[in-house]
């Protein structure tokens, strides 16, 4: 079955609990909040590749740091959804990091992109999240594949593209395509 | 700041954006989106996208002890603080995400001629997958040898400035090339253009001078 993309009835209750965890540690908030996001972390790195096992370890990594830098979530910035999304592919880079040589400090802010100043406000942001989703149910069926296998593998394009028994070009020209769509339903495509 | 005006290719932020980038190339993108609003949005937006993935999957059962475990864990690490955000420092580069792998700024590196008016640094591998990371400096006036680059190269501008066949290059400036490009930069302006590189392959020289150049330059 194909999950629907583009809904989630309980959107904005994320955010409260995100922030209920970051002002008191409000366990029962966080339990709330795994029980949502730690199985799909699970699903999501599962789809990618990654063995049962594999994937729950991360996943777990995943949700203590969501525990523990709640404080730095900021409802204004993002959704609930998109900072576990980058919490949970942080996990992943770390992992692979580890598998290889000793790495830098990934806690190091010197490594984080330092804020640009952003106009936004926070209902600009929901407005914007709710257009991605929007956009989401309107690419088509070749598009969306591409893209959610950019998200889920970490392999290289060239064998997403053999797996699919595409040329690159084409994939990488689906990509694209699904990106600018995404982004010019967002009105602000450059 | 400098508002950016050369900026990465949108697949290229996609791969930043997923997590599916090396780590040579990720330093330098996430150098430019941090002197750039524009690209740092774009990131924000596939990032959104990529949150709106997350809550889509189909959820996989987590082990029963899983929540009982991350409390554990968490309440462990509860008594480790944060670093402190690093002091504020006047060079451009010591507040940027490449700031973690130049220790004492573009000032102090240690730099290895490679030709008249072209000196580089090759900047330690981490090992994040594959790709180099090196600071290449070109003296005002040179010319880089004509050449084109198999598989990916990003190169972003640190100081200085550069023209090539695409256009005027100054700090912030990100070039994002791949092999059916060729360009033969020339620094220009009063001082030398530091330029930061993240190559997933070596640079292919197309002059005789270049293939010369090329096995001393080391890439």
């Amino acid at each position: 079955m194909q999950p629907k993309p583009g809904h989630r009835q309980d959107a904005p209750i994320m955010e409260d609990l995100l922030q209920r965890v970051a002002e008191t540690g409000d366990r029962k908030a966080f339990s709330e909040i795994y029980a949502h996001f730690a199985p799909r972390i699970k699903g999501f790195l599962m789809r990618g590749g990654a063995s049962a096992e594999e994937a729950e370890d991360l996943a777990q990594d995943a949700m203590v740091k969501v525990l523990r830098k709640a404080r730095l979530f900021d409802p204004a910035k993002a959704s609930a959804s998109t900072w576990i999304f980058t919490i949970a592919r942080n996990a992943r880079i770390d992992a692979i990091r580890r598998a290889g040589k000793p790495p830098l400090d990934p806690e190091d802010p010197a490594l984080a992109p330092e804020e640009a100043p952003r106009a936004d406000h926070q209902c600009e942001l929901k407005e914007r999240n709710q257009r991605i989703r929007e956009a989401f149910g309107i690419l088509p069926p070749d598009q969306m594949e591409v893209m959610r296998l950019h998200f889920y593998e970490d392999e290289p394009h060239s064998a997403i593209a053999e797996r699919l028994g595409l040329p690159l070009g084409t994939v990488k020209s689906r990509l694209r395509l699904a990106f600018a769509k995404i982004r010019k339903e967002i009105g602000d495509l450059s | 700041m400098r508002k950016p005006v050369h900026h990465p290719k949108i697949d290229t932020l996609a791969d930043f954006a997923a997590g599916r980038m090396d780590e040579a190339r990720a330093v330098v993108i996430a150098t430019h989106a941090a002197q750039c609003e524009a690209c740092a949005r774009a990131i924000a937006d596939i990032e959104a996208a990529g949150g709106a993935l997350l809550d889509a999957v189909e959820p996989v059962a987590m082990t029963p002890d899983a929540l009982e475990k991350i409390l554990a864990r968490a309440d462990e690490t509860a008594n480790i603080v944060l670093p402190e955000t690093p002091a504020r420092d006047a060079r451009p580069e010591k507040r940027l995400p490449i700031s973690a792998y130049l220790k004492g700024g573009v000032e102090d590196v240690k730099w290895r001629p490679v030709a008249p008016g072209l000196a580089q640094s090759v900047i330690e591998a981490q090992g994040y997958r594959s790709g180099v990371l090196r600071l290449l400096k070109i003296d005002p006036g040179t010319r880089m040898p004509r050449h084109t680059h198999k598989g990916e190269e990003v190169t972003l501008i640190l100081r200085g400035a550069y023209e090539d066949e695409v256009g005027a290059f100054g700090v912030g400036d990100l070039a994002d090339l791949d092999g059916g490009q060729t360009h033969s930069p020339m620094a220009v302006g009063d001082e030398p253009c530091i330029c930061l590189i993240a190559t997933s392959a070596p640079l292919a020289f197309k002059t005789i001078a270049g293939r010369i150049a090329q096995p001393f330059i080391g890439l």
